[in-house]
């Protein structure tokens, strides 16, 4: 990394760590979101896949229509407008993951509904003023991403320690950790991801000071 | 009276289940991201949320199920659940906030208010509800289901705060500080309850 860079980076990390969602402020890691179905249905990577589709399919639209219906309705009312578009949206979303993953979105039980109601997805109505809706759009497609990132990485993580497969085909003979398929395993794991994610930041932020201060 | 008696029964057996062994928390980590942001910030009142919680969950129980029961019929019961769910989450939400706006007035009023709905849509109340739903529970097992899961939240935030107090936090690594090791923390509580059951929970 050069000086000039990492000067740049230095004086704008800052910013970077509210705005970027999908490493330096990501919505699991840093923020503690949607961790219900990442600790106890994110346990072989088909679940994980079955839930960043859903996810992938609810975020951003709802943040969007709470967006543009911030802009008419009251505040106060928030709740209820982005609660309520993710509860209709889940409608047609149940019938995409059906068609795309059969019966297999059973395994994920009650996870798959509870996440119109999960702080991932309806967090914004917090906020005391709307957000534009092209900002709502990018941020939501952001959280989604750095969202889905960490639901794989966990997913396919807890598959190949529980039972050694992924995607239900052997990879090891052994099973390393088979208490990640449990949601006591569950939350072992994400605590050291976080843990490890969080120290790779603490890293990075410490390497561009000082490249940022060798430079001047 | 039999049938008052083994309802009675039901309500308890389900409650305490509800409350330890099935704990929403360390069982189902529902509601887990509200405890990380009320343990993260002090300035919480745990004790309020996890009352309104409970009292939303409990006035919602009888009503969800008669909705469930009402939409047995239909094929599209599964993905009608939850919004079903949430209009009455919302109604009864309503109905707290008028009585608690009359008998409460003042600051004290206003914090209930702003309580109010992180407690209601919360993804401990729809996860409870969800799951008597789909076990097909009878009113009293949905009402002690309700109650219990409830309580045991409550005894899981305070536990959890109890625990990250106690956390010396000079010796843990800077990485683990805060989230990390909460969750860890949360799992080794969630593996003697996995040891107390001795099976995983359905999901």
């Amino acid at each position: 990394m050069n000086s000039e860079k990492a000067k740049y980076l230095a004086e704008n990390m800052e910013l970077r760590s509210r705005t970027d969602r999908l490493w330096l402020n990501n919505p699991v890691i840093m923020q503690g979101l949607g961790l219900a179905p990442l600790v106890v249905a994110a346990t072989t990577g088909r679940n994980a896949l079955i839930l960043a589709l859903a996810v992938a399919l609810l975020l951003t639209p709802t943040r969007l229509a709470g967006s543009l219906l911030g802009s008419v309705l009251p505040r106060r009312f928030a709740i209820f407008y982005y609660a309520g578009v993710a509860c209709l949206l889940y409608i047609p979303i149940y019938y995409v993951c059906l068609d795309v993953f059969g019966v297999a979105i059973r395994q994920v039980g009650i996870y798959l509904p509870l996440l119109v109601i999960d702080q991932l997805i309806i967090r914004r109505y917090t906020r005391e003023k709307p957000e534009r809706p092209l900002r709502a759009l990018r941020r939501g497609v952001a959280t989604t991403v750095g969202y889905c990132i960490v639901l794989l990485l966990v997913g396919f993580g807890r598959e190949f320690l529980a039972l050694g497969t992924l995607l239900e085909e052997p990879v090891l003979s052994v099973r390393l950790f088979p208490l990640a398929a449990d949601p006591a395993g569950g939350f072992l794991l994400v605590g050291a991801v976080c843990a490890g994610w969080r120290g790779c930041i603490r890293w990075y932020k410490k390497h561009v000071n000082m490249e940022a201060k060798r430079g001047v | 009276m039999s049938i008052v008696i083994g309802g009675l029964a039901q309500f308890f057996l389900y409650a305490v289940a509800a409350f330890a062994a099935q704990n929403a928390v360390f069982g189902r980590s529902l509601g887990i991201t509200s405890i990380v942001q009320m343990v993260e910030d002090p300035g919480r009142d745990s004790a309020l949320f996890c009352l309104l919680l409970t009292l939303v969950q409990l006035l919602c129980a009888p009503l969800c199920w008669a909705a469930n029961l009402a939409m047995a019929s239909l094929s599209l019961r599964t993905v009608l659940r939850p919004l079903a769910f949430f209009v009455i989450s919302a109604l009864v939400m309503g109905l707290v906030l008028v009585v608690f706006r009359q008998a409460v007035k003042g600051p004290r009023g206003e914090k209930i208010a702003r309580t109010l709905g992180p407690a209601t849509f919360n993804t401990c109340v729809l996860g409870t509800l969800l799951i008597c739903a789909v076990q097909n529970f009878n009113l009293a097992q949905y009402l002690g289901f309700a109650l219990g899961s409830g309580a045991g939240y409550f005894a899981s935030v305070l536990l959890v705060t109890e625990g990250q107090r106690k956390i010396d936090r000079r010796s843990v690594p800077a990485s683990f500080r805060g989230m990390p090791v909460m969750l860890i923390y949360i799992g080794i509580l969630a593996l003697a309850v996995y040891g107390f059951t001795g099976h995983g929970l359905a999901i």
